[in-house]
């Protein structure tokens, strides 16, 4: 099962793991399928740690979101390296859309964390990890209470299962 | 005991004792309800090996973290430590370096600020303080277990560090090496600032319990050279 995103930076292709991370898959392809990333930005951009996207449009305007998801980060999985986890909020069942994807070893992330959970991995990018190393090093800003907001905006300009 | 306890106790009778100083940045303890909270024998067991370092002689320096900050004179009489405030500037090794716990510059998490600058208030730590140590060790107990964790801001942002604060701190400083912990992201960041390199340390988190065992030190030699090291405990399993 794979995912494509068209960004304006390039293709992204994330492999995804149903196996290990059935929920978590779900709920993805749910928002894939639903368009809910189409148009949306990469909105946090930290080089040498991740790139996250999929909750804002441009102009830091927020998304509305279904049901957060259980935390399948206990999987196994890891935050390595172009490997893509879910976002969440400090608590641990919280996922909803917003996603990132590793550029270093992130191995804090991992299952149990710092807070007894983790963050989920649920796939790997298979294709596309010279867009993700380009969007990485792109130039970021402050933008009211959000921090490294990349200047140009990140476009995913189209998400869908291939 | 757990295993992390086992390696810090081991560190302090193997490595700090060789030490002219020991630094510690924080969060040592899980929580700290209370000085009255002395007797507990966990607590003393901690408290007997530092007071242990400095009957040989070592010097010890004690920063809170978030999860102690409730640390206060009693301990630092019964372990022999020097309570800093943070952020504090030392000078160890004729190098100025100032030393942080690191929560107070996650700047983005703006309900934990919020959360932070309340806890620190004398007024929340009296009242706090007022309530009998069984009481508590259970709020304590209930804000672990993440009960009003969900209070605590809707942000998807896991915490870092905020660079711009911590460029703050380097100017108000004055300094061009700063160590801190906290965020769990260990690394050694360089920093450019105009015709200087500031360097930022940051240690690891230590646990030997839970997942891939993890911990780190930093020694600075009398030259001033800063290097990381691993536990004795990672290294001999």
């Amino acid at each position: 099962m794979a995912v494509m995103l068209t960004t304006n930076y390039g293709n992204i292709k994330l492999e995804l793991d149903a196996d290990k991370a059935p929920k978590t898959v779900e709920n993805f392809l749910a928002y894939v399928n639903a368009g809910h990333y189409n148009g949306t930005v990469f909105h946090r951009v930290i080089d040498g740690f991740m790139i996250q996207g999929g909750g804002f449009e441009p102009g830091m305007k927020q998304k509305s979101t279904n049901e957060p998801v259980e935390n399948e980060a206990k999987n196994g999985l890891k935050n390595e390296e172009y490997t893509v986890a879910m976002a969440r909020t400090s608590a641990p069942h919280s996922a909803t859309a917003q996603f990132f994807i590793n550029i270093n070893n992130n191995s804090f992330l991992d299952y149990p964390g710092q807070d007894g959970w983790g963050y989920c991995v649920f796939g790997k990018v298979s294709d596309g990890t010279d867009v993700v190393d380009k969007i990485r090093s792109v130039k970021t800003t402050r933008s009211g209470m959000h921090a490294d907001v990349p200047v140009e905006d990140v476009v995913i300009e189209k998400a869908e299962v291939v | 005991m757990p295993h992390t306890t086992a390696a810090f106790l081991d560190f302090v009778e193997q490595r700090a004792s060789q030490a002219q100083q020991l630094y510690l940045l924080g969060d040592i303890f899980e929580a700290w309800a209370g000085d009255d909270d002395l007797d507990d024998v966990y607590n003393r067991r901690i408290v007997d090996a530092l007071a242990r370092l400095r009957d040989q002689g070592v010097a010890l320096y004690w920063m809170a973290g978030n999860r102690d900050f409730l640390v206060d004179e009693r301990f630092a009489q019964a372990s022999g430590a020097v309570l800093l405030p943070d952020p504090h500037i030392a000078c160890i090794a004729g190098r100025r370096i100032v030393l942080t716990h690191g929560d107070a510059w996650c700047t983005d998490d703006e309900a934990y600020m919020q959360f932070r600058a309340q806890v620190r208030t004398s007024v929340w730590q009296q009242q706090f303080l007022a309530l009998s140590l069984p009481e508590r060790k259970k709020i304590i107990e209930s804000l672990r277990a993440g009960s009003q964790q969900a209070q605590r801001g809707k942000s998807y942002e896991i915490a870092d560090v905020n660079a711009s604060a911590i460029a703050d701190l380097f100017e108000k400083s004055g300094t061009a090496t700063m160590i801190h912990g906290h965020t769990h992201r260990p690394a050694r960041h360089e920093h450019l600032h105009g015709s200087d390199t500031r360097v930022r340390y940051v240690l690891s988190d230590w646990d030997l319990d839970h997942g891939q065992p993890r911990g780190d030190w930093l020694a600075i030699d009398s030259a001033g050279e800063i290097r990381r090291c691993g536990l004795d405990a990672l290294n001999r399993t």
